[in-house]
């Protein structure tokens, strides 16, 4: 059969079966939303956890008497100290305009902070450790000791927030990890059976191919081409989809856990891009290939 | 031509065929007459290179197809028109994309097929049914469909099984009509039947009759005519693969003109192929 037969086959069977291609079609979209985004939602909550742990400040705060000179030699002492990533004197007239920032969004604040003068904020260091998983553990063990400091008058872990932001991520991950699982075999499942219920009826006409003096290869080719043609669309439009959702989404659901929003930009590399494209008309071709099966000598 | 030797076949155990020897040559036309049960499908079958015999040999073009690996048997069967007794149609596909499809595997171009479909419905059955889906067709006009596509072409070796079963006085006339047209442009045909007055009439028209009963051959020799030169293009193209050793020669065979020497068939494993596979026309 030379080449343009074998693209008429795949044209008209492509017609006769367009149901099921339809289907496959959406179930490899489907499947490659549910890999996308599991790469993409493993890489956001990766991102989050190690915002979370940049972000975690003991935080020293400073009596009056300290001297300006004594404060930035702690905060010098404090950042030579292995472990931490960060530390920063913050003065009151800034810890004053970060609650009037953090507070502009929240209803019925309006006067009383207007009112307030940033006097009224002792001064403080912030300390922010190296993210690890004993990190808990460093903060309140830092805390301690900066607590054993003369000129700190007090100091704030801030633990137990991380902490509980964290269990929170990581149960996340797992539902996550869990809807994906059942989301993946499901779209697996429907792609599978939608091949398979077409076998008997490709089976009678590979029959007929055989009988006619086809080759086992072009006997299977129109399938093979007609869904790795599926499963390209289906990948593509995947990709499409994800493109255009995921910074929506992961911006409403970072809004929604109050978390540092991710840089934009944040997508698929392109060599994953492409593995995906490639690898869904390999499975396509693969499906093709089982779904007609082709008899040798042929019973008449 | 095609020429079985020594053909036997067990169906389910209980011998269908045994020792069959017979030869069908280039422009004949022979006909298998026999009983229900006789074992006329059964050779048939085997001719058409769709059943494997449990012994002997099936020769056509000069190579045996039974010693032939599977990989090598689709260049066989596609210098074969085949009308199995039950017509094997692809139901969702057209009339004329059915009868197409023998050619398409052939490798001809879409345009001339599609015209040598339309000529050959034409002759055999009615055009009007050329973009019905084979589906909508009663038995008897698939059986006509399945005919014209073991016609179409024609292919050097057409083996119809049954063409008349159940048709009408014009249908059959029709059918005998298209068999002498195949067997005048060259074709070895094969046609069996258990109708005594289709085979009378394709006596008439010139053909030779042969009698099966209890899968043996009975009454009339088995012995074909004269061999023409003969051109299997299709068979050409592809590399038959045989099974080393087993590819010897057809045992010399008695003909009108004396014994003929038929010409040795290469014993090695590869028959390389002619001009138009390596001129990439054919896929695979």
């Amino acid at each position: 059969m030379t080449v343009a037969w074998i693209l008429r086959r795949v044209r008209r069977q492509s017609v006769s079966a367009r149901r099921a291609l339809w289907a496959a079609a959406g179930s490899f979209l489907v499947l490659g939303l549910v890999s996308g985004a599991t790469v993409l939602g493993l890489r956001a909550t990766r991102g989050w956890m190690n915002t979370v742990g940049q972000s975690v400040h003991v935080i020293a705060f400073l009596r009056d008497d300290m001297q300006p000179d004594q404060a930035a030699q702690l905060v010098d002492l404090l950042q030579r100290r292995p472990g931490v990533a960060r530390a920063r004197l913050v003065e009151p007239a800034e810890a004053l305009a970060r609650l009037r920032d953090a507070a502009r969004p929240l209803p019925a604040t309006g006067s009383w902070l207007d009112d307030l003068e940033p006097g009224y904020f002792p001064r403080s260091i912030e300390v922010a450790l190296v993210a690890s998983a004993d990190l808990s553990q460093r903060a309140t063990e830092l805390s301690r000791r900066l607590r054993g400091l003369a000129g700190v008058a007090d100091v704030d872990a801030m633990t137990n927030g991380v902490a509980r932001l964290a269990a929170w991520v990581r149960f996340g991950q797992r539902l996550g990890w869990a809807v994906v699982l059942a989301a993946g075999i499901a779209a697996l499942s429907f792609l599978v059976s939608t091949v398979l219920r077409g076998r008997e009826a490709r089976r009678r006409q590979a029959q007929v191919l055989v009988l006619l003096g086809e080759t086992s290869g072009n006997v299977r080719l129109p399938a093979n081409i007609a869904l790795a043609a599926a499963g390209l669309s289906g990948a593509l439009a995947a990709l499409v989809v994800l493109r255009l959702a995921w910074p929506a989404l992961l911006t409403v659901v970072e809004r929604a856990l109050g978390i540092v929003p991710t840089p934009a930009g944040f997508f698929l590399g392109f060599w994953e891009s492409a593995a995906g494209v490639l690898a869904a008309p390999m499975l396509g071709w693969v499906l093709g290939y089982l779904s007609t099966p082709v008899p040798g000598w042929v019973d008449a | 031509m095609i020429w079985l030797e020594g053909v036997s076949y067990l169906r389910a155990g209980s011998p269908a065929l045994g020792d069959i020897t017979l030869g069908v040559s280039c422009g004949e036309l022979v006909v298998v007459q026999g009983p229900t049960g006789s074992g006329k499908s059964s050779l048939l079958a085997v001719a058409a290179g769709v059943q494997a015999p449990d012994s002997g040999a099936v020769w056509i073009a000069d190579h045996n197809i039974v010693g032939l690996q599977a990989s090598s048997l689709p260049y066989v069967r596609r210098n074969v028109g085949y009308l199995p007794p039950l017509p094997m149609l692809i139901s969702d596909e057209t009339v004329l994309e059915n009868i197409m499809l023998a050619l398409a595997v052939r490798g001809q171009p879409i345009d001339s097929a599609e015209a040598d479909a339309r000529e050959t419905l034409a002759m055999v059955a009615d055009s009007a049914w050329e973009n019905r889906l084979a589906r909508s067709l009663s038995t008897g006009q698939q059986r006509l469909v399945a005919l014209a596509r073991a016609l179409v072409g024609p292919p050097p070796l057409v083996v119809v099984d049954e063409p008349a079963s159940g048709m009408g006085g014009d249908d059959r006339e029709g059918i005998a009509r298209a068999l002498v047209w195949a067997r005048e442009r060259g074709c070895a045909v094969l046609c069996a039947t258990s109708d005594p007055s289709f085979a009378q009439t394709l006596v008439d028209v010139g053909g030779r009759q042969v009698h099966l009963e209890g899968g043996r051959i009975a009454g009339a020799p088995a012995i074909g005519l004269v061999p023409t030169p003969v051109q299997f293009p299709d068979m050409d193209m592809g590399t038959l693969k045989g099974v080393r050793g087993e590819q010897s020669s057809p045992t010399p065979y008695a003909t009108s003109d004396g014994v003929r020497e038929p010409e040795k068939a290469d014993s090695a494993e590869v028959i390389q192929p002619a001009d138009r596979r390596s001129s990439g026309e054919e896929s695979s």
